[in-house]
Parts: C-alpha cells; sequence; structure tokens
C-alpha cells in the first residue's frame, strides 16, 4: 500500500484520486441507514445489496455484544473477482473502484465465489413494481451509464453486482450515500493517495485494520477497532 | 415375435423415451432463456447448483474416457481395444454435454462468445475455456483417424449409412496397410498431445478453476484439482465399463469378460485413490480448525444435505461397487460389474455436487446468511433433457457410424493385435 502511494505522488499534479473509505465501528450505531440509503440511491432489486450491515453476538453471557460491521465492496487493489473473470468485466479502475462493465459481463457468477466478502450479488430480475409506483422505470446510472428502464433480460438483469462507491455521485463532486447518510458519522470517504487526506490519517491510525488481511486482497475499505 | 422386431420395437421405445425428456427438457430451457436465472434456486449466496455440476461432471467423464484411450493409442494396451472409439466418442459427447450445461447456467446466454473473444490473462475459467476447445478438436481428430479404415470399409455399403460414412471419410480412400500404420502414429501422437491438454488443461484445469477460489477454504487446497482428474478416471472407466455390457447385451453380442474384469479392477484401483485423496483433503483440512473448513465438511456429513454425502457418494458410489468387484459371488459376473459400474457413475454425479455446494452453503463471512439449495423443476427437467440428448446422440452415433467394430473386424486391421484374439474367454449371453 505504501508503495503504491508513493508511485501515486510522483504522477503529474492532476493524477486521478485513489478513493478509499474508513468505517469507525466505535461509532456505528447498527442503524442500517447505510443499507437503505444505497437502495434507494442505487435502485437495487430485492436480493440486491451493496451494503449490508453484519451484526454478530460475540463472547458467553453475562459478557456479551453486538457487533456492528458495515459491509460495502471492498475494492480491493488485488480483487479476488477481477482475477478470476474470464472475460475481464470485472475490472480495476484506476481510481482504486473495482467495476463491473454489464455489457461485457456473461452472469457465469464466478466472480460471486471467489469474493471473500460476500459482496456480490445476482440480479434475479425481481423488482419492487408491486410495492412502489414506477419501480422500473429508471435505473441508477451506475458506472455513469444511463440504462433507462429496467426490462427482462437487459443488463444489468442476469449480470452481477456490486457497490461502486457511488462513482456517479463521486464523479459530481459528492460522496457515495452511505458515506452522507450516516447518521454517527462513522464513515469517511476521500483520497487515499493525498497524504493529507482524512482517509489517509484515519488510516494510518493504530485502530485501522482491514478485513480478512491475511488473503492479501487489500482492501480499500478501512476499518477503525 | 421374431428377435429382429422385438429389437426394433425396444429401440423405438429407446428413441420414443429419450425424445420425450428432451422435448421437457427443450421447454425447461426455453423458460429459462425467456425468465432468465430466476428460474433457479441460485441465490447470492449459493450461486452456482445443479447445472455447474453437472458441467464438471461431464468434462470430468470426458477427461477420464479420454484417458482410457490413450492406454489403448498411446500406450499400446492392446487388450481395451474393444472400447477404444467408444471411449473417445464418450469423450466427445461429455463435452458436448459439459458446454450445453454451462451455456444454460450463464446469466447471458447470448454473450457466450465473449469468452473466447475477451481474455483476461489471470482467469483460470478463460483458459478452461480455450482449452475445451482444443481438446473438442483434438478429440474429433482422433476419433476420425481411429474410424478412418472402418468408415472407407462402411462406405462401399450402399444404404444410407453408407454414404454418411462416405462423406465423413473426408475423400480418403486408402486401405493400405501403410495408411493404417499410418492412423496409429497419428492416434498415437494426438493421444500424447491430448494427455497433457486432458489431464492439465482440460480437467486438472476445471479442479483449479474451483481450487484458487480462496475465499472458500475447502475448495482452496492444490490437491482439488489431483482429485478431480482421479474422479475423473473413475467416472470414465465406469461408464465405458457400462457402456460396453449393455450395449453388446441389447445387440447380442458376446461380452468379452476377461476386458470387463480387467477394467473393473482399473476402477477399483481408481476409486481406491480417490478415496485415498479425499480422506487426506478432509483430513488436513479439519487439522488446521479453520472455521469455515470445518463447517464446510460439517455441512458435507452432518446437515440435511449429508444424504448425498453418505448415500449417494459413499455407499451406491463407493461401498456397494468395490463389494461387487471384489466379493467372490458376483466378481465373475460382468452383469454385477455393469450395475457397480452404473452405481460409480451414480456415485461421482453425488463427488460433483458435493464439490461445488457445500462450499457455497457456508457464508464467507460470518452473520451473512447462509446459503440453502435444492434445484427446481426447470434445472432438473433443463438437466435430464441435456443428458436424454446425450445419450441420443450416443445411440445415433454407435447405429450410423462403424464405432462398435467387433473384434474379428478390428484383429483384421490391426496386425498388432492379431495374436490376442484367440486367447480371449468370451462370455455370451
Amino acid at each position: 500500500m505504501k508503495t503504491a502511494n508513493a508511485a501515486e505522488q510522483t504522477g503529474d499534479k492532476k493524477k486521478t484520486p485513489r478513493w478509499a473509505m474508513v468505517i469507525d465501528l466505535k461509532k456505528c450505531i447498527g442503524c442500517d441507514t447505510c443499507t437503505v440509503s444505497c437502495k434507494a440511491e442505487n435502485r437495487t432489486p430485492p436480493g440486491v445489496t451493496y451494503n449490508v450491515v453484519i451484526q454478530n453476538e460475540i463472547g458467553t453471557y453475562p459478557n456479551v455484544a453486538l457487533v456492528n460491521l458495515p459491509r460495502p465492496c471492498m475494492q480491493c487493489d488485488r480483487p479476488a473477482c477481477a482475477q478470476v473473470c474470464p472475460v475481464k468485466a470485472t475490472y480495476k479502475m484506476e481510481n482504486g473502484i473495482t467495476a463491473i462493465d454489464y455489457d461485457r459481463c456473461i452472469g457465469c457468477r464466478y466472480c460471486v465465489v471467489a469474493c471473500p466478502y460476500g459482496a456480490r450479488y445476482v440480479d434475479f430480475g425481481e423488482d419492487y413494481s408491486q410495492e412502489m409506483l414506477a419501480a422500473n422505470e429508471i435505473q441508477s446510472p451506475e458506472y455513469g451509464v444511463d440504462r433507462g428502464k429496467r426490462e427482462k433480460g437487459k443488463s444489468p438483469i442476469n449480470n452481477v453486482r456490486k457497490c461502486t462507491f457511488c462513482l456517479h455521485r463521486l464523479e459530481r463532486g459528492e460522496e457515495p450515500a452511505c458515506v452522507e447518510t450516516c447518521v454517527g458519522d462513522a464513515r469517511f470517504f476521500g483520497d487515499l493517495s493525498d497524504p493529507d487526506s482524512v482517509v489517509s490519517k484515519l488510516a494510518a491510525s493504530p485502530r485501522a485494520f482491514r478485513l480478512k488481511e491475511e488473503l492479501n486482497t487489500g482492501p480499500r475499505v478501512i476499518y477503525l477497532k | 415375435m421374431s428377435e429382429h422386431s422385438q429389437k426394433s420395437k425396444r429401440s423405438t421405445l429407446w428413441y420414443a423415451f429419450l425424445i420425450l425428456l428432451m422435448v421437457a427438457g427443450a421447454v425447461a430451457v426455453f423458460i429459462r432463456a425467456k425468465e432468465g436465472l430466476i428460474v433457479t434456486n441460485l441465490t447470492s449466496t449459493a450461486p452456482w447448483g445443479t447445472w455447474v455440476a453437472f458441467y464438471i461432471y461431464f468434462v470430468g467423464m470426458s477427461a477420464g474416457a479420454f484417458l482410457l484411450s490413450t492406454l489403448i493409442y498411446v500406450f499400446g494396451m492392446e487388450q481395451y481395444e474393444k472400447i477404444g472409439k467408444d471411449a473417445l466418442l464418450v469423450a466427445i459427447l461429455s463435452m458436448v454435454l459439459a458446454m450445453a450445461f454451462i451455456l444454460v447456467d450463464l446469466g447471458h446466454m447470448e454473450r457466450f462468445w465473449h469468452t473466447l473473444w475477451y481474455m483476461n490473462w489471470t482467469s483460470v475459467l478463460a483458459y478452461e475455456v480455450r482449452f475445451y476447445v482444443l481438446y473438442i478438436v483434438l478429440l474429433f481428430s482422433e476419433l476420425y483417424f481411429a474410424m478412418r479404415i472402418h468408415l472407407i470399409k462402411a462406405s462401399s455399403l450402399n444404404d444410407w449409412k453408407g454414404k454418411i460414412a462416405k462423406f465423413l471419410s473426408f475423400g480418403s480412400k486408402d486401405t493400405s496397410e501403410r495408411s493404417i500404420q499410418h492412423d496409429h502414429k497419428v492416434l498415437k501422437i494426438l493421444g500424447t498431445i491430448g494427455l497433457p491438454v486432458a489431464i492439465f488443461g482440460v480437467h486438472g484445469g476445471t479442479g483449479a478453476l474451483f481450487a484458487v477460489a480462496k475465499a472458500r477454504p475447502f475448495l482452496n487446497s492444490a490437491l482439488f484439482p489431483v482429485i478431480f482428474v482421479v474422479s475423473a478416471l473413475v467416472s470414465g472407466t465406469a461408464l465405458l465399463i457400462a457402456f460396453y455390457v449393455i450395449r453388446n447385451k441389447v445387440s447380442g453380442n458376446p461380452v468379452d469378460q476377461k476386458m470387463v474384469k480387467s477394467l473393473a479392477g482399473l476402477l477399483a484401483l481408481f476409486l481406491f485413490i480417490d478415496v485415498g485423496l479425499e480422506f487426506y483433503e478432509f483430513l488436513i483440512g479439519a487439522y488446521g480448525l479453520e472455521h469455515e473448513e470445518l463447517a464446510t465438511i460439517t455441512t458435507m456429513i452432518k446437515s440435511d444435505f449429508s444424504w448425498s454425502f453418505w448415500v449417494v457418494q459413499m455407499f451406491i458410489g463407493v461401498v456397494v461397487p468395490l463389494f461387487l468387484i471384489f466379493a467372490r459371488k458376483t466378481k465373475e459376473s460382468v452383469n454385477a460389474i455393469a450395475a457397480a459400474a452404473i452405481m460409480v457413475v451414480i456415485g461421482i454425479l453425488g463427488v460433483r455436487f458435493n464439490i461445488v455446494l457445500p462450499a457455497l452453503i457456508v457464508p464467507v463471512m460470518t452473520g451473512l446468511p447462509e446459503g440453502y439449495y435444492y434445484p427446481t423443476w426447470i434445472e432438473i427437467l433443463s438437466s435430464s433433457g441435456i443428458i436424454a440428448m446425450g445419450l441420443f446422440l450416443y445411440t445415433l452415433a454407435v447405429t450410423v457410424l462403424p464405432i462398435h467394430t467387433e473384434s474379428s473386424q478390428v484383429s483384421s486391421n490391426h496386425l498388432t493385435f492379431d495374436h490376442r484374439t484367440t486367447g480371449r474367454s468370451e462370455e455370451t449371453i
């Protein structure tokens, strides 16, 4: 990570940011606002949830605790999903985001099996049209692509989907929806290649850790213990 | 009723049965194509199911059948000559079925060509697809050279079979001893190229496809590709025994008991190695006390799904067949050996399902939902339809093509095999 940063800094002045997210677990109250705002922002269908808050009970009575672990896509630097994709539909963007080309993806779901974080979902084509007016009339402009109506047989249906760090929001200068709506201000977002950014400073904290570091996937989502 | 009309009635029934299954399968595939993956019971937790299990099942069957064919064409074990072309045919058709299964499984079937058009240098699957193509081409060329001389002979017949044979001989008319020797040489070369392609590329590679998934500790083991290859040998050998015996019983031809017994010996050997390796896989996996690993093993041996391990994989697939092959009462009977072989073929199906599913039942992170999977009717009917298509094509091929040229005919073409025919003990029904 350090060497990557050094290389990033020697580039030209107008270099692309390398996005990263920091989640302070001490501040997370497990309210699931991130999950809900993510669904609203990305208009994900039933069964597709880019962000979840995993809740686990630890310890034995009477010393028990409920631990919340918000889990977006880790946007790994060495993503297992991109490694296995047979057609390079999943790939690493320069800005650090692991993207999916819906029009290239064949829907083999190998990446779902390969992801160590369970961050990938198959879009089976379900929708909220029974619960919501005009549910299929518009889709979120993921990766900056306007796909119009949600229609059977058309991508992203039958593709694999996952959190994009709200790339379409970043492009217009906004933070990802989960970061913006977090009630406890537990989420931070920024450029990890900028040593002065909040995320860079937090990432250097002794509280910082990443999920399944032993797998060497290099997640760009950093947690604070 | 004469024997002939009885036979044709039986074959009509057989075809009707297969066509029925194929029609049901076609309807299921059509619904699946129209409605998408929603018609399956797959989920984001367990994204692979029946179709993927059948896909690796048939890739294994193909690799196993092919490896058996190399015993004949590369290593010169003439005692198995009778099943040589059969092995190649089974290898080809198994690959066709495997490709059909994985095609049906794709979320976007219409983009199947992407797998050849786009390349990801780090993806095992990307290499696999290309190995499959190379392997299928190799198999077809091998089968051609194995059949060439028989095709030329058959093309002298004046019926429709003769015409097909004439077409498939691709204008070759040379029946000289030299051309036969040449065929043998080509077969040896193709088989030799095919060996590493089948072992490391096609089947070891398919095992590696699973083994590289570091997110799934149970799969992430270097022993996996090896187990894949060995279990391929098990299923390939078993299927060929079953086909050989059934085919000869149905057509009323003598069954070479000595060969069947010898093949059963091979089958038992492969089974022992397979079970032994599987034991190590479990031992080393469990020894690490890693949570996911233990949970996966528990899913296999002690859960709602464990019947597939104990009943299908172990009892039907290993215990009973080994008993039949070794028990004094049954080891001389080709019928018992054929039954053992059929059971192994079913048992390996359990092996394949237990490769794909248990690791997907256990969530990758504690707190994420557990997987649960049983196929839907669409998945079952499409699968049986595809398998019926395979049996249909097999029956058609052995009827039309000179696949089963019986021993006398074969040995007259293969001078080196002549002395063997006399010493063969043949059992007739």
